[in-house]
């Protein structure tokens, strides 16, 4: 199936529906298109491609649910799989809860949201992104390690309530991590159109946090004034995404269970949802056909919303906003496309006015250690600053901080400048952000 | 052999359009999940997916491409997009590691299983979850009561233009039950069997084992006495860590800095590099005298079980850390040939539409002689814990913090109350010589790990750390809560 082929995508849909009997039948159809070029040393140690068709039917019979896939697409498949998503409705027990599936309705993807140029990216304009990022840590004699890719998606979701929608995107994406002597640096880029991928931009940026943060010291932990590149800030606020779920808001295990109007943040802080904003990908619709809007999750520091699907518009009384995942999904609805507004400072100046932090290019392995007070841990990585007098003063070893997200929002500004971070599969744009206080607990070997 | 006319029409477009060598994998997969939340079936899904994968070398470098068409056409234009690929890797690379294995075989392996799941009807395997969740909820505090399960199915079928022609039957089954109590701002979850569930290669036979029936109601009791029970102290104590969370210990601290590709930059940029570089090899003292860690991908149970690995390559046993002196890695052809051995077969993609990497296999320490009740006796005053909940390590996989789910206090050699949100940390090898207790083999258990992330693009993993409960002395604990 040619990936960019909505129109076969809802031939297939459509005549899926009508195959079923079921009460209620939901169709997603999807078609992809990967590629990603990842290097290592300046050769290639993984260059790979897939293409892919799934079909997904969801039956739903009395209250009852069942969900089967496939990815193929004869006719004697599409009968087995509406027969094996029945076949599971029929032994599912009731749930009194099950809602009408959503009527869907007008959706459009924002412009530029799919790129021909990027979806037939072939392995060879792949390779050039690379070869430019060779070149750069050549010059500085460092070896490199990073990845360039390009895709291409496409999805249909049709259901026996009416929705019927389509959506068909592109992407790509490089990522470099350099390497000298003592010290890494990092790089990246995003965007819906490879054009807008500037390689040698990428790994130049690279090159300068690894020259910049070479023989590292070792600086105590405890608490630190910290600005945070947007690599570092968006992996970090990744994981407070869940609590603006509906199911954890219900459940009582986000941070903000009964607290919508409540103020937990500064008043610099501003999040939304926002499937078109000009940096992110551009889906405009959920996994059931729903147009997803775009929501305030959080105005000056009060938290203002949640997002849902129709299963939890139903259970709590709220307008279905658009965030359900594909079927089956004991995850509940989830904000897909964070942003978090910028401030009024540039990055130089949130620097400028640091007499003493340290400056994080990234983190990983953050993981959660108290669901409730979101409380994560995690490890600096590929550029780590000391900041003395406003300005940038040398490398230092990486350390393990343990703080509570909500908190350190309590006590943050950000830049005005917004970027598109993440990773090849997924994003949300974030501004640099700068932390009053953050608490570091212990330091590594390196 | 099934798909040997599909895989032969690819190994000829492939060796035709320049590569001087290629294999083609088919896998025809079918997988269920059940999960029940809340009295309610929250997933009931089926899915199946068939493709194939073909890697091919051309002039020292690899490409790898993948497709669900199976009809000639998409046979064809898969077969010569992987040389395409590979003819790009060729043009930029500044160095060339890729050869073609040496060795060929012509064989078949399917997983021990005393009771093919699908014997069992699906309203039984659903009725069973329905009850072992219901059985959460005696106590009033528990929120949310989950229970699950997973059958996975997967036929491969391994062609390479040497020759092999390899045929696997994979089972792995899975199930678990987890209670989160919510009270006082607080939440608390507890997890059973182990921290993710019971999970092996087999078939029904695993989930009668886990006894969900019997498991629910006390872990459930356990949540809810954690959201009373008072926090964790920070210090210094000696550790007993229960087999699950040494499972964990070992996945993090050992199996992926062992991975040979990790060690030699190929995975720099996403999941880091190692501690344990290859000057180390033979010299470092890993651990303590008691650690033997060993790679053995033909372990009864174990989930990365099979006969060969997806490179083609026979499964055998071999040292990782022996008597606490790194001795050897994780590796595949490639990288094996880098350091002058040959590869333990240790190579898995996730799916006929995954590149194969190196991937943490059956992994496992092996056991002690103390019993484990005896690992309590000298420990004056310390802390065990059992069951992740938080597992963070740097990115050479030395400065690591894991949480449990439970930890108990110990003083003067009896285990006490009920501790919660217990964490502790250390630095790798530091930690392991501490070690001065592994408990023996009555307490080893091959823990099954389903969701092993490591790759770009990502790629799911399934592995075993089989492990014994161990003790340690004087582990930093309580960080994360004020340590």
């Amino acid at each position: 199936m040619d990936s960019a082929n909505a129109s076969e995508r809802e031939r297939v849909a459509t005549h899926v529906l009508n195959l079923s009997n079921a009460d209620q039948t939901e169709v997603l159809v999807t078609s992809g298109d990967s590629a990603l070029m990842r290097f290592t040393h300046e050769m290639s140690n993984q260059n790979v491609a897939a293409a892919d068709v799934g079909v997904s039917v969801r039956a739903i019979l009395h209250g009852r649910t069942g969900v089967a896939q496939t990815n193929a697409l004869d006719e004697r498949s599409l009968r087995d799989v509406v027969e094996r998503a029945a076949a599971m409705a029929r032994l599912a027990p009731e749930d009194p809860l099950q809602p009408e599936l959503p009527r869907g309705g007008p959706a459009r993807a924002p412009d530029g949201s799919y790129d021909s140029e990027t979806a037939g990216a072939d392995a060879a304009a792949r390779a050039r992104l690379c070869d430019a990022i060779f070149r750069e840590a050549e010059s500085a004699g460092y070896w490199s390690a990073g990845f360039a890719a390009t895709s291409a998606s496409g999805l249909t979701v049709a259901n026996t309530s009416g929705a019927l929608a389509s959506f068909d995107g592109s992407d790509a994406s490089v990522n470099v991590k350099m390497n000298a002597a003592d010290s890494t640096g990092f790089g990246e880029a995003y965007s819906t159109s490879l054009r807008a991928i500037d390689a040698v931009a990428v790994g130049k940026t690279a090159v300068e946090k690894a020259r910049a943060s070479a023989a590292p010291r070792a600086v105590e932990p405890g608490s630190w004034t910290v600005i945070l590149d947007p690599a570092a800030f968006g992996e970090l606020f990744t994981y407070l995404a869940d609590h603006f779920s509906a199911q954890a808001f219900d459940e009582g295990s986000s941070f903000c269970s009964g607290g919508l109007g409540r103020s937990y943040f500064a008043q610099t802080v501003t999040v939304r949802d926002d499937y078109a904003h000009p940096l992110a990908p551009g889906l405009p619709f959920d996994f059931e056909g729903q147009p997803t809007q775009r929501l305030a999750l959080v105005e000056n520091g009060v938290v203002r919303d949640v997002v849902t699907d129709s299963y939890y518009a139903k259970k709590l009384d709220r307008a279905n906003t658009g965030h359900a995942l594909p079927a089956p999904n004991a995850y509940g609805p989830q904000a897909r496309n964070l942003v978090v507004a910028g401030g009024s400072k540039s990055v130089e100046q949130l620097i400028e006015e640091t007499p003493r932090g340290l400056l994080v290019t990234r983190f990983w392995y953050i993981r959660p250690v108290d669901r409730k007070r979101a409380i994560v841990t995690g490890m600096t990585r590929d550029g780590t600053f000391l900041i003395e007098n406003g300005k940038l003063a040398g490398g230092v070893r990486n350390l393990r901080f343990n703080d509570s997200i909500v908190d350190l929002l309590g006590r943050c500004e950000f830049s005005r400048e917004q970027v598109r971070t993440g990773s090849y599969n997924y994003s949300l744009v974030v501004p640099t952000a700068k932390f009053a206080e953050f608490n570091f607990t212990s330091v590594t070997d390196f | 052999m099934e798909f040997e006319a599909l895989a032969a029409r690819a190994l000829d477009t492939a060796t035709a359009r320049g590569a001087e060598y290629a294999d083609v994998r088919v896998e025809v997969a079918r997988s269920e999940r059940i999960e029940v939340r809340n009295g309610v079936v929250a997933t009931l899904a089926d899915g199946a997916t068939t493709g194939f994968g073909v890697r091919a070398l051309v002039d020292g470098a690899w490409g790898f491409a993948a497709g669900a068409e199976l009809g000639d056409g998409g046979i064809d234009v898969t077969a010569a997009r992987a040389v395409e690929i590979a003819r790009a890797s060729a043009s930029v690379a500044r160095s060339r590691i890729g050869r073609p294995p040496e060795r060929a075989y012509v064989d078949t392996f399917a997983t021990a299983m005393r009771r093919d799941p699908e014997d069992v009807p699906l309203g039984e395997r659903v009725a069973l979850l329905l009850e072992a969740e219901r059985q959460l909820h005696g106590p009033a505090e528990i929120a949310v009561g989950r229970a699950w399960l997973d059958l996975w199915r997967t036929d491969k079928y391994f062609f390479s233009s040497i020759g092999s022609q390899i045929a696997q039957r994979i089972r792995q089954t899975g199930s678990g039950v987890a209670a989160m109590a919510i009270g006082d701002g607080d939440v608390q979850i507890r997890t059973y069997p182990g921290d993710v569930g019971l999970y092996q290669s087999g078939g029904w036979e695993i989930v009668e084992e886990a006894r969900l029936l019997e498991g629910a109601p006390r872990i459930a009791q356990e949540a809810a006495e954690l959201l009373r029970a008072p926090q964790c102290p920070s210090g210094t104590f000696d550790v007993i860590l229960g087999s699950s969370q040494m499972s964990l210990q070992i996945h993090e601290s050992c199996g992926h800095p062992a991975e040979l590709d990790r060690v030699m930059g190929w995975e720099a940029n996403f999941s880091g590099t190692s501690f344990l570089e290859i000057p180390l090899l033979s010299k470092l003292k890993y651990g303590s005298n008691l650690i033997t860690i060993v790679v053995d991908n033909r372990l009864a149970r174990g989930m990365a079980t099979c006969g060969y690995d997806d490179e083609g390559t026979k499964s055998v046993a071999s040292d990782i850390v022996r008597d606490g002196l790194l001795t050897g890695y994780e590796m595949s052809n490639d990288t094996a040939r880098a350091i002058g051995r040959e590869s333990n077969a240790c190579v898995r993609a996730q799916g006929w539409e995954s590149v194969p990497m190196i991937r943490m296999c059956n992994l496992s320490l092996l056991p002690g002689d103390v019993p484990f009740e005896n690992l309590f006796d000298d420990v004056k005053d310390g802390i065990y814990m059992e069951s992740n909940r938080s597992w963070s390590i740097d990115d050479r996989r030395l400065n690591f913090q894991f949480g449990c789910e439970a930890g108990w206090e110990i003083k003067n050699g009896k285990r006490g109350r009920l501790l919660k949100n217990p964490t502790y940390g250390g630095i790798t090898p530091r930690f392991w010589n501490a070690c001065d207790a592994v408990a023996d083999e009555r307490a080893w258990f091959a823990w099954g790990t389903p969701n092993c992330g490591k790759g770009e693009p990502m790629q799911t993993g399934r592995t075993t750390q089989a492990a014994a409960p161990a003790r340690f002395r004087n582990v930093s604990v309580g960080v994360g809560y004020g340590g």
